[in-house]
């Protein structure tokens, strides 16, 4: 709250630094503003970044370490608390020790030094937050009197502020590729850790899925076996069935919008399509289970077929339906990149619109719908909702679409659900799994952006 | 020369009777003998949607001849051309009117099987648009679309003399396998070309073929141009006055969507009768 204040108090100040910087910039030349080195409002820029960027980041550094700070400063007076206590009693410490401080009762009431401590506590944060203000707003005023000061005829405030634009460019596209470092990292290294539990032979080659852990060492399959070949054979199976529905009923789909559709049907057509994008994920999954999956389990009966009642089949048909506007879409752009002259070209010889499609549009497109289709397998495999929904759990190592298969989205969402006990090789594996689907999505990602960037340059 | 027939005795009751209409006298006809005419185009109108592109054009076009169009941009060459192989077919918004008559038939009729029609009048577009395929499929596309050849000895063959014709087959000789977009830009052009007589059409429309070119690349065109003429018919639409000038027989000048003026080259360019083909040949407009 006190942050949304501050931020504001620092952009108005900024504000009014603009303004300030402009009319100085324009004063200081008597008004003719071709003897500045730049334009009067990039003068206002650099007085209102001068009063704005510094406070704007202690702001943001405060947010960052303040309650660390805090934290550590009122557990220092606790004198209940074992300083070799786990993190988990620490962080129960702490909760009760901000509880206090804001009800004034609660667990460790009639312990003095929690009071103390939750006094503490109020003191810091007000102390900390009264300083902040001052901090903050004595920062904008001290940028914005150097900013202005600064400014005169020569300085080169166009240059100063395109040099601050990109910093700013720069430190956000560092943001987003850190965090997407960390993420790696995070998934790599909690991966390790399960391969010094589970040897890595067994997991990639074995046949058996079912990681139970046992509570007492007695337990049946006390062991936990972890052969992810089963459940990628599971992921495949699916995503080749979705691919099956989602690559004709995609590209056939996105030929006719592309190439016979009247522009209305085209205006109208495209959009449907869209539509069926826009679908939340998880309504897809409970139609693949009260919807389809029964009635193929029905024609299944009616024909003397065993059907499994979440079959591999239900999820993929329906997978493949999400999947469709997405290879649409993709074929529709490249094949309407096609220059119109090859299509004249083929017209012109006498070619009819399906043997121009055939023989001429399709071959210029291929490369570029063959990567709007890697793209899609990698969406068919990185889906989670409706396998988790109408795929089933058990990892049957089958090729029969009719039987119920898991997936390794769906062996994820199943480990780490619920309460776990963090460093188990239960919980660990869901990492594993996910490495390798990560490293699976990456190189088909990879491969087909390079596929679709090769084939623009062609044509561009 | 072939006497008098009653078409063509008709032909000429029009054009009195158009100028009868005018104060000037006309000079967009041009005395063909009939047998000679490979194409008749009668009231032609184009319009894309509420506007109008051609405002009645009446030309004959003669047989194993060059006749260019010239004109300021925007006069409805192209689509003039166009409407010679129905290409107008594919614009959405294009519709056209008249007659235009190929060997005594009506191709604007809606009977014409666009197709086969397609296969008697080949077209050259003004940037060369070989398909992403081999220099051999190139060639081939065309014959293979018509089913003309039945064996592959008999395809090579086709695909052979094409490029022959065309001058390339010594350029390419050793990679007919290879794309065609990896030829030069004269080369491709010549492609096209090898392309379109491929299917041994009996015309040969051609769309500011040289345009994208260098003169070097332009001048075997042209050359190209000359001694197709025997065999096919040869329509050109060029911005240049020397090209025009090099390679036609007959010149029409189209003004403003109208065909204002038409006649033979040397009189076009030596002594133009319209006050608009004299400004633009002698480059006071357009
Ligand atoms: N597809 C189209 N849709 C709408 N109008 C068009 C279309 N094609 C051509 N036109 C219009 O028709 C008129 C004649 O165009 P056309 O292309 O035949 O001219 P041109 O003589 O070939 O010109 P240029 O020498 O520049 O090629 C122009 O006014 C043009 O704007
Ligand atoms: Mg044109």
């Amino acid at each position: 709250m006190q942050t949304t204040i501050f931020t504001f108090t620092v952009l108005l100040l900024a504000l009014i630094g603009y303004y300030m910087g402009r009319s100085r910039a324009v004063s200081t030349v008597g008004g003719d503003i071709r003897k500045l080195h730049s334009l009067p409002r990039h003068y206002g820029y650099f007085v209102a970044i001068w009063c704005g960027v510094p406070a704007l980041v202690l702001c943001v550094l405060w947010t960052l370490f303040e309650p660390q700070i805090v934290n550590s400063l009122v557990l220092s007076g606790v004198s209940s608390l074992d300083p070799d206590a786990s993190s988990a009693v620490v962080s129960r410490v702490l909760s009760d020790i901000k509880f206090l401080a804001l009800n004034g009762t609660g667990r460790g009431a009639d312990d003095p030094s929690m009071i103390a401590a939750a006094a503490h506590y109020s003191h810091l944060k007000s102390v900390g937050t009264a300083s902040l203000a001052v901090a903050v707003i004595a920062f904008s005023i001290i940028g914005l009197v150097i900013g202005r000061r600064r400014i005169g005829a020569e300085l080169k405030a166009r240059n100063q502020v395109e040099d601050i634009i990109r910093l700013v460019l720069l430190a956000s596209s560092i943001v987003a590729i850190l965090t997407t470092i960390g993420i790696v990292a995070s998934l790599l290294f909690e991966a390790i850790r399960f391969f010094g539990k589970v040897p890595f032979t067994d997991f990639l080659f074995g046949l058996e899925w079912s990681p139970q852990i046992a509570l007492r060492k007695d337990q049946v399959a006390s062991q936990g076996s972890f052969g992810a070949v089963p459940i990628f054979a599971g992921t495949l199976l699916i995503s080749f069935i979705a691919m099956c529905v989602a690559v004709p009923v995609g590209l056939l789909s996105a030929i006719y919008m592309s190439e016979y559709a009247t522009p209305k049907v085209r205006a109208f057509g495209k959009p449907m399509l869209e539509i069926l994008a826009g679908i939340p994920t998880v309504v897809y999954g409970f139609f693949a289970a009260l919807v389809v999956a029964p009635h193929i389990r029905n024609i299944g009966d009616s024909w003397g077929i065993d059907v499994s009642s979440e079959s591999a089949l239900a999820a993929g048909l329906v997978m493949g339906v999400m999947i469709i506007p997405f290879v649409s879409s993709l074929s529709d752009d490249v094949i309407r990149a096609v220059p119109q002259s090859l299509r004249d070209g083929s017209y012109a010889l006498g070619g009819t619109k399906s043997e121009t499609v055939l023989n001429v549009i399709l071959p210029a497109a291929l490369p570029g719908i063959v990567g709007g289709v890697m793209l899609a397998i990698s969406r068919a495999i990185g889906e989670t909702m409706i396998v988790v929904m109408a795929a089933g759990l058990t990892a049957n190592l089958t090729a029969n679409p009719l039987q119920a298969v898991t997936t390794a989205t769906v062996q994820m969402v199943t480990l780490l659900v619920g309460d776990q006990e963090f460093d188990s090789p239960k919980t660990l594996a869901a990492f594993a799994l996910g490495l390798v689907l990560f490293c699976v999505t990456l190189c088909l990602n990879v491969v087909a952006l390079r596929v679709v960037a090769k084939y623009r340059e062609k044509y561009d | 020369m072939k006497p008098m027939t009653k078409e063509n005795a008709i032909d000429i009751d029009n054009s009195l009777h158009i100028n009868n209409e005018m104060t000037k006298p006309d000079v967009t006809s041009m005395k063909i003998p009939a047998d000679q005419v490979k194409i008749k185009a009668e009231d032609v109108r184009v319009r894309y949607g509420d506007k109008e592109a051609l405002f009645g054009i009446n030309l004959d076009i003669p047989k194993s001849k060059v006749t260019s169009f010239i004109g300021p941009s925007g006069c409805g060459k192209s689509t003039f051309l166009r409407c010679i192989n129905r290409m107008n077919d594919t614009i959405d918004n294009c519709s056209v009117s008249g007659q235009i008559h190929m060997d005594g038939v009506d191709i604007l009729s809606k009977q014409v099987d666009t197709v086969l029609l397609r296969a008697k009048i080949g077209m050259v577009f003004q940037k060369p648009n070989p398909f992403p395929k081999s220099i051999y499929d190139n060639v081939a596309y065309g014959p293979r679309l018509h089913g003309l050849a039945t064996s592959k000895s008999e395809m090579d063959e086709v695909v052979e003399t094409s490029l022959e014709k065309v001058g390339l087959l010594k350029e390419v000789k050793d990679r007919l396998l290879e794309p065609g977009t990896g030829l030069s830009g004269g080369q491709q052009q010549r492609l096209c070309i090898a392309r379109a007589i491929a299917v041994d059409p009996e015309i040969l429309l051609m769309d500011e073929p040289c345009s994208a070119l260098d003169p070097i690349a332009t001048a075997k065109i042209e050359e190209l141009i000359d001694e197709l003429r025997g065999s096919y018919t040869i329509v050109i639409v060029t911005h240049s006055m020397q090209q025009a000038a090099r390679v036609s027989q007959q010149t029409a000048f189209f003004h403003l969507g109208n065909l204002v003026e038409y006649g033979e080259t040397e009189q076009i360019f030596t002594s133009p009768e319209d006050e608009r083909t004299k400004g633009y040949i002698t480059g006071r407009f357009g």
